[in-house]
């Protein structure tokens, strides 16, 4: 057994993890699941499409939207053979995703881990940016902004982050826009590498059958600079949302509705975040899950169909919760909606007690497969989290914690809703 | 005709065999697993019949004679910690497969160890062979409301570009083939459906569908496995199981196009190309790494040539449709490019059929197809459709057998995999304007 790593077990189902960190600070997770043949590796950066804005040497760096996305897909490319096919002779899948806060890349196979590690790290620890690259990408990078802008899901989701926030970087799309990334070149995306690709703002989480001294050999290794990354500087936007309720047309053959509320407070400890996403989803899920009656009857009475979804996003600079559906009345969908979100929470105790066995069956075939093991582990260690608190967070949760989160979350002047008509 | 047994002999793809109640059982104990999955799966012919068959996996989520709604249904499912059992309907080539599938976590991992099995089946056989009916069809108000939903959801197709474009395709260059039936049977033939229909059909899948059952993961040992699934299987109606028609095969012809015009920013473009029916084993693989050199992935030359060196499109990929023997390549691009992208894309075809291409193209190719082979075994669901493709195809290779036949595959198989491709149809859903989205805003701060 590694010295190098804190070895910890899973009192419920078994599963072990290994904690670690390199010489620089690069936080690493192992999970050594030698039952599967796949082994599944990321590297997660705290750096997402919020991160718009940072002090060096004195003076504030503001960037255009879309400059974490950009960089991704630019560091998908080096000097030498193409990444893509390099992984691909090794039978290896890789990839990357950006999302508000966090950019993450990893890659799974069978075999190789040395090889596909190495190359994986490699990818993050050097930006090869050419005014000729940078160029090229914009085109492909364009394309895939289009392709989104056809999705009336896409459009209206924007819209309403628009609704509730009147400054902070989480109402722009995570692309940016056609016309924002325009402002991108080598020069900006350099300084945001720079900024943020670093040791002390990264975790390698790595499942599948592993050796974990390999593992840390290789991340010790790797070139990542050392050092935290800036803080980020953004507005923080608590205040009431900015407009109550938005309208586009797009040429679709059924309209959209989406509404929700925003967060009105931040909560600067992790535990305590994680806990209160935990109680968010639950209250979302009892009212409107597949158990629900109030979705029931909403949906004899034709008001929503079986598209309707309830979400909760939660950071540590905003959160929300958002309702979407299709609608051939949306105005008739949103006043029902917003009655069901605002009506006093009537979860009971035997209410809780069958989310906490779904919740518990959820959380076993959670380590069913590596990829998601792997997640997991890494956003967990990204934000400090102990591992394996699941279970125990789930059994936590009161009735109380559940209606005061309710009060806490449905405020009027924190509500928005959009429609996207047909035009 | 396609028969409905295959030979038993040491089992199945790796799997081991046995009849219940006339009914092939394949079953693969693993340990390995936390978790389990049983699925029944009944097959027939596509035709006009499948509107009648895509609305019952809604319709049997309605409620059982046990539990009468939805919440229900839920709640027992969230009491047995969140099983999922769940009817599906999809189309395969042109037949029309509705399956019904058991997940759930293992009692053994669970407090009290629960029969997760023992109730997880009797949630299945409510589902399937007591749904919540009114006389000889579903209550009216039950059906009136999920036929709606039904044509909602056929509506809304349309705003999804990629799919829409994907269903138009096939329906072009399928006319006159029940292939171009969609899954949901139409919006036509969904409105000329009465409560009773379903019910018509949920009677003839189980009756005279081409039957089986797949069960893997922690299983119990084989005598109280069989006892549970007997009891399960016990539950159907008397069968005369009738066999599935074969996809209907075209002769080569000349390649036609269809351009239609909605508003969207990015276009599509959806080649249907037709291959020739193969049943060695080994050209079956040669096929496979032709297609994965051609548009399988950021190895393949789509990716390579069409986006990366020619940035023609933001994606390009080609897939390989087994049952129709189709070969189906979907582009995302802008309307500037895209007759250049489609002779891009045929050249790039051609070349790879003259055999041109580098070893070391075969070789990812080669790499990709066997590490995903390779983990076919690392997860419950994906071993389950591995070997459900594989009976449905009566092709008794495990994924080992076949990474066998991948291992020993050349250059010539490869091309040979690759003869006899054809375009048959070309789809373009592109843009005849400029978009103009209308917006208003209103509140405090607009």
């Amino acid at each position: 057994m590694s010295d190098r790593f804190e070895h910890l077990e899973d009192p419920v189902v078994g599963e072990r993890v290994q904690l670690g960190e390199t010489s620089k600070g690069l936080k690493i997770r192992v999970a050594p699941t030698d039952r599967f043949r796949e082994m599944s590796a990321m590297i997660t950066f705290r750096y997402g499409s919020t991160d718009l804005g940072f002090d060096v040497a004195g003076s504030r760096h503001s960037s255009p939207e879309g400059v974490a996305h950009y960089l991704e897909h630019k560091l998908f490319e080096d000097d030498e053979l193409h990444v893509f096919e390099r992984f691909g002779q090794r039978g290896a899948q890789v990839n990357a995703m950006t999302g508000f806060g966090r950019t993450t890349y990893y890659f799974n196979a069978t075999t190789s881990l040395e090889e596909n590690l190495q190359d994986l790290l490699h990818l993050v620890s050097n930006a090869h940016l050419t005014d000729e690259n940078v160029e090229k990408e914009r085109g492909i990078i364009a394309q895939e902004l289009r392709m989104y802008e056809d999705s009336p899901e896409y459009r209206g989701f924007f819209d309403l982050l628009r609704c509730f926030y009147r400054e902070h970087p989480v109402r722009n799309p995570v692309g940016g826009t056609v016309e924002s990334i325009q402002g991108i070149d080598v020069a900006e995306l350099t300084a945001c590498y720079d900024a943020y690709y670093r040791c002390g703002n990264a975790a390698l989480a790595v499942a599948g059958p592993v050796d974990s001294d390999a593992v840390f050999e290789l991340a010790e290794a790797c070139a990542l600079r050392a050092g935290e990354a800036p803080v980020s500087r953004c507005p923080e936007d608590l205040g009431p949302v900015q407009a109550t309720s938005h309208e586009r047309a797009m040429e679709i053959a059924r309209p959209r509705v989406l509404l929700g509320f925003k967060e009105r407070s931040l909560v600067e400890d992790v535990s305590a975040r994680v806990t209160r996403d935990l109680v968010t989803r639950i209250w979302l899920d009892h009212v409107f899950g597949a158990a629900s009656d109030v979705r029931e009857e909403l949906h004899r009475k034709g008001l929503v169909d079986d598209s309707l979804s309830a979400s909760y996003t939660g950071d540590r600079a905003f959160g929300f919760a958002v309702l979407a559906c299709e609608s051939d009345e949306p105005d008739r969908a949103v006043d029902a909606l917003r009655g069901a979100l605002k009506a006093p929470c009537t979860i009971e105790e035997s209410d809780l007690e069958r989310v906490r066995r779904k919740m518990l069956g959820r959380y076993v075939r959670t380590f069913e497969s590596v990829q998601p093991v792997a997640m997991g582990h890494g956003d967990e260690a990204l934000e400090g989290l102990a591992p394996f608190g699941a279970v125990e967070r789930m059994r936590s949760v009161t009735v109380d914690d559940v209606r005061a989160r309710h009060a806490e979350l449905c405020r009027d002047d924190s509500f928005a809703s959009v429609v996207v008509r047909a035009d | 005709m396609v028969g409905p047994t295959l030979r038993f002999m040491d089992g199945f793809a790796g799997f081991r065999t046995t009849h219940i109640a006339g009914i092939p059982v394949l079953w693969r104990a693993d340990r390995r697993f936390k978790t389990f999955r049983v699925a029944l799966y009944a097959r027939r012919t596509h035709d006009e019949r499948a509107a009648a068959r895509s609305m019952l996996p809604s319709l049997l989520l309605q409620g059982t004679e046990r539990d009468h709604n939805r919440p229900a249904l839920a709640r027992r499912m969230h009491d047995l910690y969140g099983a999922a059992v769940h009817p599906m309907s999809s189309k395969v080539g042109e037949s029309h497969l509705l399956c019904f599938a058991l997940d759930s976590v293992s009692g053994r991992c669970l407090p009290d160890r629960p029969d997760q099995l023992g109730d997880g089946l009797g949630l299945l056989a409510d589902l399937l062979a007591r749904p919540r009916l009114d006389g000889d069809g579903f209550p009216s108000d039950v059906f009136d409301l999920e036929r709606a939903q039904t044509l909602n959801m056929i509506r809304t197709l349309a705003d999804d570009k990629g799919s829409y474009a994907m269903e138009r395709a096939i329906a072009c260059a399928c006319e006159g083939e029940p292939m171009a039936i969609p899954e949901h049977g139409g919006l036509e033939a969904v409105e000329k459906l009465g409560r009773a229909d379903p019910e018509v059909a949920r009677r003839d899948f189980l009756t005279h569908g081409a039957m089986w059952a797949v069960a893997m993961g922690d299983l119990p040992d084989e005598s109280e496995l069989e006892a549970k699934i007997s009891a399960f299987l016990a539950e159907l109606p008397e069968r005369d199981e009738q066999p599935v028609a074969p996809a209907v095969v075209v002769p080569e012809r000349d390649a036609t196009r269809t351009r239609e015009t909605t508003d969207l920013r990015q276009s599509k473009l959806v080649m249907v190309f037709r291959a020739p029916k193969q049943t060695d084993g080994q050209e079956r693989v040669g096929r496979n790494l032709f297609v994965s050199m051609f548009g399988g992935g950021a190895h393949s030359r789509l990716f390579q040539e069409v986006r990366e060196k020619r940035s023609l499109a933001y994606y390009a990929s080609a897939g390989l449709d087994r049952h129709k023997d189709f070969v189906l390549v979907q582009v995302g691009l802008d309307r500037d490019s895209i007759e250049a992208a489609e002779t891009e894309i045929l050249n790039q075809l051609a070349a790879l059929q003259r055999g041109e291409f580098e070893d070391r193209e075969l070789d990812t190719a080669r790499s990709m197809m066997l590490s995903s082979l390779r983990t076919v075994d690392d997860s419950i669901g994906q071993r389950v459709r591995f070997t459900t493709e594989q009976w449905m195809q009566q092709n008794d290779r495990s994924p080992e057998d076949v990474s066998r036949l991948c291992a020993a595959a050349t250059k010539d198989h490869a091309v040979a995999g690759g003869a006899g491709i054809w375009l048959d149809h070309s789809y373009v859903l592109t843009t005849a304007r400029e978009t103009a989205h209308g917006e208003t805003a209103h509140g405090e701060g607009s």
